[in-house]
């Protein structure tokens, strides 16, 4: 059925990131929340710290160099947005600013991979592979929502830029029971337990990968699924265990296939010398990408659950 | 009306200022950024020396004026212009300048060079660092001021006119942008290909109150700074500081080519002679 919904309640589904940034407004004075016109989700830290709350209208590279500018004095500024103009059209500003004067601004960008429905103008299907080449910056994608919540919690006391990719926000499934896990940056974590192959993923792809899984484990095929949500750093001993535990890896993201996750997985095997027996990416070609749904736009390019599993399949033939 | 014994001091240190600029230029084993170094040494020597309140033996007093060198490439200027206020010593600066591991280099970096404020050197990008600052001073009720020094060439960024649109919309009175308005840039004079001009009036419509003055008069200089609104100003303020890059030089003076370079010993020698002479007008003006 057609409902309606208009832009305020799209936006506002974001409501995690509103509500735990409200929260640190209230326990840290220091704490801002910025956004260049995509702040529906602020609309709590907006009425009740509006001293702290800096809408710069559609401007990223104004909103990355003010945010420089509040940290220089001590403050934590967190940027809510859209990921490509956060990543892009601010980049040199992200880079020159915030991570060279190693500034603690907090990016939370909400539209990871094909997932805003958008187009080409709209998908953020580089922002992973630009954000790590920063030197200081710190690159997270979450799929969890009350994960995210929990680690801008724990990024109040983390002295580098941080950067936290989101994909669209308002299909955000629930990967943990709340309560029940640390989070720390830097580590990765054993979503489901396998012994024959690894699926790693990040963000979104969690749950793809987990979906995976279970159709595996129903031919007999028992995967692992890492949710490698700290890219950079990576958790490379959790990595090599998957090597040297399954020697079968899958990657599976929602970015480039070249520049991505896979891509820095890759460079450790190459500086470490690790041959696994199979290695296969599975992500976004070198395309624009056109319109429709971002499961819709998976399958066309061939990274969605069931390519995952004929990936498996395929290694343990 | 500035008091003339304060500003004959600046001019002098202007002066000094100049010379110590040269000095470096023609012993320096690369290029110096000479032409926008000489068209704002009035002002910096203005700022640092009279209208900024700053001490150089607390750097981080919370009580300090902020100071941003947006046009970045201008740091041997305000490393020249801090050691005459005590922050760093000049020698040490000619000895090691962009040398390896040296604190002082092109562009000034923070983390290399503490009392530098920010580190900047890529154009158009201190003016929106600077309005943070400001937003933050005000947030914490703190009495401060924070000022940019842009060049007019760096003023064709986008970045400055988004940064210039969220202090007039936010009315942060704290906020001073100076312009040294050399009507140069890099590689061309204004007008040449870029017209910069109704200059003062695209601040105004960018809701700033606007102050137009001489740059290399010492007198406009201390007045403007003296009479600057309270930081709780409805609008922040730009000083449009008419310049000429290359200031006191004869053979540098609006030479397109004298953007940036380097000085033979008797160049030098010669430089030195024209801002002596430059000089002596200043004095028998006053």
């Amino acid at each position: 059925m057609k409902m309606t919904f208009n832009f305020g309640s799209f936006l506002s589904a974001r409501s995690v990131v509103g509500e735990t940034l409200h929260e640190l407004g209230q326990k840290h004075n220091n704490v801002w929340a910025l956004t260049a016109d995509t702040g529906g989700a602020l609309a709590s830290f907006k009425k009740d710290f509006p001293d702290r709350y800096i809408d710069v209208g559609v401007a990223e590279q104004n909103c990355a160099g003010i945010a420089a500018g509040l940290a220089l004095e001590g403050n934590i500024p967190f940027i809510a947005g859209m990921i490509p103009f956060m990543t892009m059209r601010a980049c040199e500003q992200n880079r020159t600013a915030i991570c060279y004067q190693d500034l603690p601004v907090r990016f939370i960008g909400t539209g990871g991979g094909l997932t805003s429905g958008g187009g080409s103008t709209h998908n953020a299907m580089e922002d992973i592979g630009i954000m790590k080449t920063l030197v200081n910056m710190t690159v997270l994608s979450i799929g969890d929502p009350n994960m995210v919540g929990d680690i801008m919690i724990e990024s109040m006391d983390y002295p580098h830029p941080l950067y936290i990719r989101l994909a669209q926000g308002k299909k955000d499934r629930m990967l943990y029971e709340p309560g029940t896990r640390t989070y720390k940056i830097g580590e990765g974590i054993t979503a489901r337990d396998g012994s024959d192959a690894t699926i790693i993923a990040h963000g979104e792809m969690v749950y793809v990968a987990l979906e995976a899984a279970d159709t595996l484990a129903a031919e007999g095929i028992n995967a692992r699924v890492i949710d490698m949500y700290s890219i950079k750093p990576l958790d490379k001993d959790l990595l090599l265990k998957a090597v040297k535990e399954t020697d079968n890896i899958v990657v599976l993201e929602d970015h480039l296939m070249a520049g991505g996750l896979a891509s820095t997985i890759a460079d450790v095997f190459a500086d470490d010398g690790i041959h696994p027996k199979n290695f296969k990416r599975l992500g976004i070609p070198q395309v624009y990408a056109g319109f429709g749904s971002g499961e819709e736009q998976r399958t066309k390019y061939g990274y969605d659950q069931t390519a995952t599993v004929a990936a498996v399949r395929q290694m343990l033939k | 009306m500035a008091d003339p014994k304060e500003v004959k001091r600046l001019q002098e240190l202007a002066f000094e200022m100049r010379k110590k600029l040269i000095n470096l230029c023609g012993n320096y084993d690369g290029i110096v950024h000479i032409g926008g170094d000489l068209s704002m040494t009035d002002l910096l020597v203005g700022l640092y020396h009279h209208g900024m309140k700053v001490d150089p033996t607390d750097i981080h007093a919370p009580t300090r004026d902020r100071f941003l060198l947006s046009k970045g490439h201008g740091a041997v200027c305000m490393y020249i212009a801090m050691s005459l206020r005590g922050y760093f010593n000049y020698d040490e600066i000619l000895n090691t300048y962009g040398q390896l591991d040296s604190a002082y280099g092109m562009h000034p970096c923070k983390i290399q060079l503490p009392g530098v404020e920010c580190s900047t050197g890529s154009l158009g990008q201190g003016l929106a660092i600077a309005v943070g600052l400001a937003f933050s001073a005000r947030q914490r009720k703190e009495s401060h001021r924070v000022f940019c020094m842009m060049g007019d060439g760096e003023t064709c960024e986008g970045e400055v006119w988004e940064a210039a649109n969220t202090a007039g919309s936010y009315k942060l009175g704290n906020l001073i942008g100076i312009v040294d308005r050399n009507k140069q840039m890099m590689t061309s004079l204004d007008g040449d290909y870029m017209h910069l001009e109704p200059y003062a009036d695209k601040w105004r419509a960018f809701n700033w109150d606007v102050v137009e003055l001489e740059g290399h008069d010492m007198g406009q200089i201390v007045e403007a700074l003296d009479n600057l609104p309270p930081i709780t100003n409805e609008k922040p303020t730009v000083l449009v500081a008419s310049t000429i890059k290359g200031k006191g030089v004869s053979f540098m003076e609006r030479n397109v080519g004298w953007h940036a370079g380097a000085l033979s010993h008797e160049d030098m020698e010669k430089a030195i002679a024209d801002i002596e002479a430059d000089f002596a007008k200043v004095r028998s003006a006053a």
